[in-house]
């Protein structure tokens, strides 16, 4: 009898902290960003000045940009900020004007987005996978204008929306990078990585990239992937660190942590380990953790990185010239800066890497992932 | 669970990590390790759970009261640049979130799951809203080794070099079995706990007896707390304890409300997540991924299965005490 109220306790208070997990505050923050460079707009004096609100965005000859953050700060020094730099350079570029609204709460994502269509804004930026379906709901309803979803891949093919791209990116060939680099550095032939779920795509390819990398720079090299199992899989960190120690102590002397907080995790455990930034090295993921993980500076090798900003920029600019690449474009992967451990790197080796970057991102060079 | 169950899944697991041992001496001590350091936090949490529930009252905000704890560790530690001063903050955190539910579950009467489910509301909003990024901790634990122990093989390496937090846990568990079974606290909480009006009549002073173990007990989710945010995990992330709480309330079941026997629940968990890692990373059989990370969730259905039924709350769990 006690037992089933027990249950049933349990039950309601899990479903219920599912239901407003990541839920946390109740208003919704905007700020005027600083108009586009005069440094722009000096460049190219044949054109108008750019704007420095956005009150004449519904004038067809103002252009304006607009993003909106995923849940976060637009200085997260992560995925937020380097797409509200990209949006920025983009819309500085074509003279444009650039605003963000930061989202404090995930159900303000279709309000935020309507504040910039009601405005009359030309081009929407959206950050983040969670943002997808209502990025896509919002271009089909508002045809005129163009919608760039960062990181989110856009399921409805070019003809049916011409206005919305996703842009996604090769993690294959950023997990491939960080392999070889991993395998060419590591002196016990053994390397670890500490994975997000295997059941998204991305890690996927972040892993299985770095496997693949690995073996083409030494075929000897002995790699294990681990990922954590589905439920909350980004979000648990002492699982990351844990599996990271385990690795770490069966030989392993890199590892890559590939899996939000977990993978985080990770990183700050090797960096805990006897001979971090010395005999055992840790890479990050995405964005230059350098910057988002400052436990880890440490042990970090370097990041696999996602190029967001040049991503979005390049994006902006075509959807101001009429080039827009409706249906997903394909953005840049690379390796962060080296920072403290570049003298653990010899020279030769980091031209090795920088011509296997080169290769991947001409097509020279093939992950052979799908 | 019935001693005979327990006797030998222990028995069965005592051989397989033998044999284990005996053909790679390096894996099976750092899934032992994994397993013993994925346990910490589960066992401290059970503890919670098994005072609680021996005193009467249903914990089942000791998730909440552990993220709380690892928040205030965290920052406290991350702001005063005092690893100590954080493990205090942490504990004391608990302390207070002990208090709060058994001013709402035993001095107002409420109803023991709400006031739980109150303190997991409260500690997401809390720690969600007050959370900061980019906040590092000043240093790091160190391990220590007990001398002669730790190099007996197999078990010195797993539990005789370890940090302080595992220790304590251990210690702990083993306490609280005397304490709960050889002491007249021991016996007045589990009076209080299985018949309030025969040790109200015996002069046992029902009330205070739950507020103060409750308050105790928060004391020690406090410090599970702070070993996820300032040893296992090196930071804190928002709802980061994933969990862990409610875990720690079927782990104190499969122990029966003994320590002891929550003691080897929550180790037979941290065993399942390490072999189930471990499988991955050897790719030894070819089953699909899903499959393995499905092994620690099977094991706990099979083992609710086996428990259910053999094993018995006190018998006054979950009821406020009314004076008749």
């Amino acid at each position: 009898m006690h037992r089933k109220i027990l249950v049933a306790g349990l039950g309601a208070t899990a479903l219920f902290l599912a239901a407003c997990g990541g839920g946390s505050s109740t208003s919704t923050a905007s700020s005027a960003a600083p108009a586009a460079s005069s440094a722009a707009a000096a460049a190219s004096p044949a054109a108008p000045a750019a704007p420095t609100d956005d009150s004449n965005c519904a004038d067809p000859t103002v252009i304006c940009v607009g993003l909106v953050t995923d849940t976060g700060k637009v200085d997260d020094k992560s995925f937020n900020q380097s797409a509200w730099e990209g949006a920025q350079a983009g819309a500085a570029a074509i003279n444009g004007f650039s605003k963000y609204i930061e989202t404090t709460d995930p159900k303000d994502y279709a309000a935020n987005i309507q504040q910039f269509v009601d405005k009359g804004y030309d081009t929407v930026v959206t950050v983040g996978f969670l943002m997808g379906e209502a990025t896509a709901a919002a271009a089909k309803a508002n045809p005129n204008v163009n919608f760039i979803g960062v990181d989110q891949f856009n399921a409805v093919d070019a003809a049916t929306q011409p206005n919305l791209t996703g842009l996604v990116f090769p993690e294959d060939q950023a997990g491939y990078a960080a392999g070889y680099l991993a395998g060419l550095t590591t002196k016990t032939g053994k390397i670890g990585a500490v994975l997000g779920t295997d059941t998204v795509p991305p890690v996927k390819r972040f892993g299985e990239g770095y496997q693949a990398g690995a073996k083409a720079a030494n075929p000897n090299v002995e790699v294990t992937l681990v990922y954590h199992a589905p439920d909350n899989a980004f979000n648990d960190p002492e699982w990351g660190a844990a599996e990271a120690q385990k690795q770490l102590a069966q030989g392993a002397d890199i590892i890559f942590g590939a899996g939000g907080n977990t993978g985080n995790g990770a990183l700050i455990e090797i960096a805990k380990a006897k001979g971090a930034g010395d005999t055992v090295f840790c890479i990050g993921v995405d964005t230059d953790q350098y910057n988002t993980v400052p436990q880890a500076q440490k042990c970090l090798l370097t990041s696999a990185m996602k190029l967001l900003a040049e991503g979005t920029s390049d994006l902006v600019g075509m959807a101001a010239n009429g080039s827009f690449p409706a249906g997903n474009y394909v953005g840049k992967a690379a390796l962060a800066d080296y920072h403290d451990t570049a003298s653990k790197v010899p020279a030769d080796v980091q031209q090795k890497v920088k011509d296997i970057i080169a290769g991947l991102t001409d097509g020279s060079v093939t992950t052979g992932v799908q | 669970m019935s001693r005979r169950w327990a006797l030998a899944l222990t028995i069965v697991i005592g051989i397989a990590i033998a044999v284990a041992f005996v053909m790679d001496q390096t894996k099976t001590v750092s899934v032992l390790n994994f397993s013993l350091r994925y346990a910490v936090p589960l066992i401290l949490a059970a503890m919670v759970g098994i005072i609680c529930e021996r005193t009467g009252v249903i914990n089942i905000g000791i998730e909440g009261q552990m993220l709380m704890s690892a928040f205030a560790g965290f920052f406290g530690a991350a702001l005063s640049g005092s690893m100590l001063l954080g493990v205090l903050f942490g504990v004391g955190t608990g302390m207070l979130m002990g208090a709060f539910l058994a001013t709402g579950a035993v001095t107002w009467k409420m109803d023991q799951i709400i006031a739980g489910t109150v303190i997991n509301i409260v500690a997401v909003g809390l720690t969600s809203f007050f959370y900061a990024q980019g906040k590092v901790l000043p240093d790091i634990f160190p391990t220590f080794a007990v001398p002669g122990l730790s190099s007996v093989p197999l078990v010195g390496p797993v539990l005789f070099d370890n940090n302080f937090f595992t220790y304590g846990a251990l210690i702990i568990v083993v306490l609280l079995q005397v304490l709960l079974f050889r002491t007249r606290w021991g016996l007045r909480t589990r009076a209080v706990g299985e018949k309030p009006s025969a040790a109200d009549t015996s002069g046992i002073a029902v009330q205070r007896m739950r507020f103060m173990n409750v308050t105790i007990a928060g004391a020690l989710a406090g410090l599970a707390g702070a070993y996820l945010s300032l040893e296992a995990a090196g930071t804190f992330e928002r709802g980061f304890t994933a969990g862990r709480g409610f875990t720690a309330l079927a782990i104190m079941i499969f122990g029966a409300w003994n320590p002891i026997g929550a003691l080897g629940a929550a180790f037979f968990f941290g065993l399942a997540e390490g072999v189930a890692s471990q499988l991955q990373a050897d790719e030894v059989v070819a089953i699909p991924q899903q499959f393995i990370n499905m092994l620690p969730y099977v094991l706990t259905i099979v083992l609710l299965a086996i428990v259910s039924g053999r094993v018995k709350p006190p018998a006054a769990v979950g009821r406020p005490y009314e004076k008749d």
